[in-house]
């Protein structure tokens, strides 16, 4: 059986144990702060990130990592043994790391996949523990391809955003597509789906907000597996889950979400990722 | 008994004519032209103590969008030319009383659907389907109304019909139903009963049918024979323009006379006082007019005392009222962001262009101006999304006074136009939220009808009369709260008003509130209360904006 090696980005939001234990290769983006560099989630926390978020005078910038490092990293998987590599990524629309990968990917003929999520945080982080579950089982590229296709339209994502004032200010409006220019306060619901985000409705308060993101999630029946996402906003993670109290397969994981996405929906943001059954 | 000898002679006159399209082109104008010399009298029956539909302006409105069909009408078939008529004010229907007027004219129509001329039995069979056609086209059809008196008319007009065959007479006797009828609306409607006043719908439609009998009598229709000079009447513009010094207030004072009242010796102790003096009487009731500086505060009424009973002072301080009338900035157009092909389209009507471009920046794709004071027509709601590039409309007329024109804009035009029932800004912008352009649009419309309950509405206004209202008393320049629709309090001072409001909304239990301050304060007085709510609510997210909408202080969204 040919050996497959996963690599995916920080993005992919898949806690540390479940990495270790799959043997997941995971790149850190990059976050920008003042000119300074820093790993997504390695040199900076992302509970430290959320905190010094609002305090900072210029938005910090995210970028990914180069296609050099990439480059090195597929380089090391073959040097150490593995025959082939899928790289699963953020979707296209979020970041320029499916770019960086597939450049890299040329330079190594057919060896390495890269495939395009569509999705974000676990909404790519569940395509990736699936494709190393599938990648134990078999080498054949085609199946374990097949396996994350027939996955891709069984993930539910979607966000309450406390602010619109870091997408503003990132100037990444466009992820939520029209209507931002809103005058009234407002929490901005996001529904990522084909790769896109997509604004679905607003609410004026949060207490309101959670409701209707238990209803959303309560709306898509029997689930396979479920994240919690949330920027810096733990207990509320936590009571929202005890709130949606039904019994799943798989512990649902909590999240800090990804510095990528979190410098533009900032602090405070809830939300889910979910695999119908 | 007996009539005038020249109004008999005027009467056997037209008796001798037949009642044909012209004669009731000739007899709605004069309807119109009365109702329009009475208009004050209608607009001030205003049941609620808040500046209220205009009932008298709506029904002019609706009668002159009737009226101008058939002005260069060259018809001479009653049912062709009453045809018209109903659709004409159809389309101009404004406020409830302007639709149900409508529906009356609709119904009429209806029932003489081919006579060329009108006779006494087709008369009073057209009351009864006017009646029947009213009373469909309201969903809860409430008494002591328009609608009673449309009723109580045309039974008037079928217990008389086997005895007179006379369309003038019958015109006469529901003329006089209709005065009956209006007397007893307020032992129907608690509301107009705590008001003190009848029924103004009713009344705008007894001014209609009796400036028609007045034609025929030929007596004058541009003279009001009520009892008060109105008091816009009185004041007109000159409020609004620059005060010359010894103009700090507007006095004005009913009374009645105990002895035979010295006109030129009344006016030249007033002209002692102060400035621009107006006088009314009727039924040996007065009213005096007059602006007087600051010394002169108490004269008039000090002085009037002495010639005999005063029934009722009311001041203001026009420099005060100048001041808060003045156009505050220039006023720039909500920018519209145009609607996709094929998306939902949103009309939203709202009053304030501060509210219009908080609409404009949730994404309507057209905006009516309108609200409590200024119903729009059914016309004018459809022009607004006929030429949208969507067959998908939905309406938000954030009024209940607005509702009827709306649903039947809904009905009458060619495409799917859903109305949800917003009654308030609150509840209209809580829809808005709910909107997805390319949803799905049963799905969009439901959920839209679910915000409306998700948000309470806080309304401060000034009581335009002394009234008890919901178990609240407020006298007349009160500054009144109504939660939900409801008053709730009255206090004399705005601040008192605003935090009683959002005590009686528990407000303990919500998290946002929202104000919108209107036309009529000043950015520094709108900061304060929102200071004094902040104060109150130290852990609530408070949120205010310029609304600019007339007549209300503050709209609070409270959610």
């Amino acid at each position: 059986m040919l050996k497959t090696a996963i690599v995916t980005d920080s993005t992919a939001d898949i806690p540390d144990d479940v990495v270790r234990e799959y043997d997941i290769h995971v790149i850190p983006n990059i976050l920008i702060i003042e000119n300074q560099n820093f790993r997504d989630g390695i040199d900076l926390t992302r509970s430290e990130f959320y905190e010094l978020l609002p305090n900072l005078k210029n938005p910090p910038t995210t970028a990914t990592a180069s296609a050099g490092s990439y480059q090195q990293l597929y380089e090391n998987l073959f040097n150490s043994g593995y025959d082939q590599v899928i790289s699963l990524h953020v979707s296209k629309e979020f970041s320029g790391v499916l770019n960086a990968a597939s450049t890299a990917a040329q330079l190594f003929k057919s060896q390495v996949f890269v495939v395009d999520s569509k999705s974000v945080s676990l909404g790519l982080g569940f395509q990736v523990i699936e494709c190393a579950r599938t990648a134990l089982e078999t080498g054949d590229i085609n199946t374990i391809v097949r396996r994350i296709k027939n996955l891709q339209p069984k993930i539910r994502l979607c966000a309450m955003l406390d602010t619109l004032e870091y997408l503003h200010r990132s100037g990444r409006v466009s992820w939520a597509r029209a209507r931002i220019g809103n005058l009234l306060r407002v929490k901005t619901f996001i529904e990522v789906k084909d790769g896109q985000a997509r604004r679905i409705e607003d609410v004026r308060t949060r207490k309101k907000g959670i409701e209707r993101l238990l209803f959303y999630l309560r709306s898509h029946g029997p689930l396979e597996k479920l994240a919690i996402l949330h920027s810096n906003a733990v207990h509320e993670a936590n009571i929202f889950l005890q709130a949606y109290n039904n019994d799943l397969k798989e512990i649902p994981f909590i999240v800090n979400v990804t510095t990528t996405i979190g410098t533009h929906v900032g602090p405070n943001g809830l939300g889910f990722a979910a695999v119908l059954k | 008994m007996e009539l005038d000898p020249q109004i008999a002679e005027r009467r056997d006159y037209y008796r001798k004519k037949v009642i044909d399209g012209r004669a009731l082109s000739h007899l709605v104008k004069a309807g119109l032209t009365w109702l329009r010399t009475n208009q004050e009298i209608v607009n001030a029956l205003n049941v609620f103590p808040v500046p209220d539909g205009d009932t008298g302006t709506n029904m002019i409105l609706t009668m002159q969008a009737a009226y101008d069909e058939i002005s260069n009408f060259e018809e001479t078939s009653f049912s062709k030319t009453i045809q018209t008529i109903a659709h004409g004010a159809l389309m101009g229907a404004r406020g409830n009383s302007g639709v149900i007027l409508s529906q009356i004219w609709r119904g009429f129509a209806r029932a003489v659907d081919n006579n060329d001329t009108l006779d006494a039995v087709a008369f009073a069979g057209g009351l009864s389907e006017a009646r029947e056609t009213a009373y469909k086209g309201v969903v809860r059809p409430v008494e002591g109304t328009i609608l009673t008196v449309i009723k109580d008319i045309s039974h008037a007009a079928e217990e008389v019909i086997s005895e007179i065959h006379d369309p003038i007479q019958l015109l006469e006797t529901i003329v006089n139903a209709a005065e009956e009828s209006v007397e007893r609306t307020p032992e129907l409607l608690d509301v107009l009963k705590e008001a003190g006043v009848v029924d103004a719908g009713g009344k705008g439609l007894f001014f209609i049918l009796e400036g028609m009998l007045r034609y025929i009598d030929g007596q004058p229709l541009d003279k009001t024979i009520a009892t008060v000079t109105p008091l816009s009447e009185l004041i007109l513009d000159e409020s609004m323009e620059s005060i010359e010094p010894g103009q700090d207030w507007e006095v004005i004072v009913d009374f009645r006379c105990n002895q035979e009242l010295d006109i030129n010796n009344f006016f030249s102790e007033l002209e002692s006082m102060g400035t621009s003096i107006q006088f009314g009487e009727g039924d040996s009731l007065y009213r005096l007019h007059i602006h007087v500086p600051d010394e002169n505060y108490y004269l008039p009424e000090n002085y009037i005392k002495e010639l005999g009973i005063v029934t009722r002072v009311a001041k203001e301080n026009l420099v005060d009222q100048i001041e808060s009338r003045r156009p505050a900035k220039q006023e720039s157009e909500p920018e519209i962001s145009p609607v996709e092909p094929g998306n939902i389209g949103v009309v939203a009507v709202v009053p304030g262009s501060g509210i219009a471009k908080i609409f404009a920046s949730m994404g309507v794709a057209a905006i009516v101006e309108g609200g409590q004071t200024m119903n729009p027509s059914t016309e004018e709601i459809i022009s607004k999304f006929e030429n949208l590039p969507t067959e998908k409309i939905i309406i938000l007329p954030n009024n209940k006074n607005i509702y009827m024109a709306a649903k039947n804009a809904a009905e009458l035009s060619n495409k799917q136009v859903a109305v949800v029932p917003t009654k308030t800004i609150p509840q209209g912008l809580s829809a808005m939220l709910r909107l997805v352009p390319d949803g799905d649009f049963d799905k969009v419309v439901s959920e839209m009808n679910e915000a409306i309950s998700e948000v309470e509405t806080g309304e401060i206004t000034t009581s335009t009369r002394t009234v008890e209202i919901d178990g609240v008393k407020a006298r007349k320049g009160d500054i009144i709260a109504l939660l939900n629709g409801r008053m709730v309090a009255a206090t004399e001072n705005l601040e008192n008003t605003s935090l009683a409001l959002l005590e009686h909304a528990n407000v303990q239990d919500y998290e946002l509130i929202t104000l919108f301050y209107g036309d009529n304060v000043t950015l520094e007085e709108a900061r304060q209360i929102e200071n004094a709510v902040r104060q109150k609510y130290p852990e609530h997210v408070i949120e205010m904006h310029e609304g600019r909408q007339p007549h209300y202080q503050f709209i609070f969204s409270i959610e």
